[in-house]
């Protein structure tokens, strides 16, 4: 399996591919020449765990699944070294562990030799050859009816025709327009409001709930009040918030 | 007219896409016996020694195919990939679909004991499975099942054709299925 070459420097690794922890696990028990009915979870830890170490050893990336088994392999030994307790009120049946991970790594196994037998079924059909279809193009028939039979009328007829479907292939002609805000035109209009009632409620400006319209409506607020071409006024904390225009009060 | 002459221009031309069942009837204007009449005779035909090709099923699509008996001469005609081009990573997910379908990803994942979305991705990308539906499990997750494609794959006209295979029976299966095709 690892094969470290003579010279420290370099490292032969002659390393079989695993397609995952359960394959690993079916690789370790054949290599160790026992049935799978017959593992033992500690023997069968230790060589995992060891096997695990030595890829660390090589700096071998180990993906995520071959540590989930490492700790499942160490839960379950744990497991068989706590004294069995006794639950003879509770009939509720546990399944054994290590029955748990035969059946697994059975059900992989199965799945593992039918893969071979894919194998060789593909291989098998990869004898078969086969050729690419046939290009027919070059058989298409040529429209060539009423070849050389076409006067000039038809022929502007048809034009006109396919000038009018043409038409209907235009897209409809419509403007899309974003509306604007300005922050002056709206001050201006805010100026207005104010000029001719004297006295507006705050929230009284903002009739569109836009975005845009609530932004820029605040803003001209803001910078009216600093021009001083109005006051905010606000009687009490959580009172009504007015404005009122500059000079009446 | 001999629909079997038809018949067997037919597939020459279509090649390797080959031609459904369905189609075929629809061309040449025939019902399912007068299919299997032809079907028949175009076999009989080809299975005489001095044909070098066949006529095969891959699910229910019709191919000419040149005869596996005679692959070594062929052989020197192409180069191709003799071990076939499917990871044992493909074969083992296409092996717990194939055997179980329809299934999620999670059924194939609990078996090979990896994250399998990768690879389900792949073999859905070549064709050789597809998604049939969705399941009734929470998250509602999507079933997959095997194509045309995959029986063409591996030279089976159908889904039946795999092997069956005893659970939980050691040593020496494989070569005994591997035999156990030819037997047929």
């Amino acid at each position: 399996m690892f094969m470290l070459g003579c010279d420290k420097m370099t490292y032969k690794i002659n390393m079989p591919e695993f397609e995952g922890p359960l394959d690993l696990l079916l690789h370790l028990i054949k290599q160790s020449d026992i049935n799978i009915f017959d593992i033992s979870i500690g023997k069968i830890t230790k060589q995992y765990l060891d096997y695990i170490k030595k890829m660390e050893e090589l700096n071998l990336n180990i993906a995520s699944e071959y540590l989930v088994m490492a700790a499942e392999l160490i839960e379950m030994k744990s497991i068989t070294l706590l004294p069995n307790q006794v639950n003879n009120d509770n009939d509720e049946y546990e399944e054994d562990p290590r029955e748990q991970l035969i059946n697994r790594l059975l059900e992989y196994q199965y799945y593992k030799d039918i893969s071979n037998v894919f194998k060789n079924y593909e291989s098998e059909r990869n004898t078969m050859f086969t050729k690419q279809p046939s290009d027919l193009e070059e058989y298409v028939k040529e429209d060539s009816e009423n070849n050389n039979q076409i006067d000039l009328n038809e022929l502007l007829e048809a034009f006109s025709k396919f000038l009018e479907r043409k038409e209907l292939d235009k897209p409809l002609n419509t403007k899309i327009t974003t509306k604007e805000f300005s922050v002056a035109v709206r001050s201006n209009e805010i100026k207005e409001i104010i000029k001719n009632k004297k006295k507006v409620e705050f929230t009284e400006l903002f009739d569109m709930y836009t975005k845009d319209y609530v932004v820029v409506t605040f803003l001209s607020i803001l910078e009216l009040a600093k021009k001083q071409d109005l006051k905010i006024v606000q009687d009490n904390n959580f009172y009504k918030i007015y404005l009122v225009a500059k000079g009446s009060e | 007219m001999n629909l079997v002459g038809v018949l067997e221009g037919i597939l020459f031309l279509v090649g390797d896409e080959g031609l459904t069942l369905e189609k075929v009837k629809e061309i040449l204007d025939i019902d399912d016996e007068q299919l299997n009449n032809i079907l028949n005779k175009l076999r009989e035909e080809y299975g005489k020694e001095n044909h070098g090709i066949s006529i095969e099923i891959f699910g229910d699509n019709l191919k000419l195919v040149t005869k596996k008996q005679y692959k070594e001469y062929y052989e020197k005609l192409v180069e191709y990939e003799k071990n076939g081009t499917l990871s044992q990573a493909s074969l083992e997910t296409l092996a717990i679909i194939a055997y179980n379908e329809p299934v999620t990803r999670n059924f194939v994942e609990e078996i090979r004991g990896v994250d399998s979305s990768h690879i389900i991705r792949k073999l859905l990308f070549r064709d050789l499975i597809k998604e049939i539906g969705r399941s009734d499990l929470p998250g509602r997750p999507i079933l997959y099942g095997t194509t045309t494609l995959f029986l063409d794959c591996l030279g089976l006209s159908s889904i039946d054709q795999l092997p069956k295979i005893e659970k939980n029976q050691t040593e020496d299966r494989e070569v005994d299925l591997y035999e156990s095709k030819y037997k047929e």
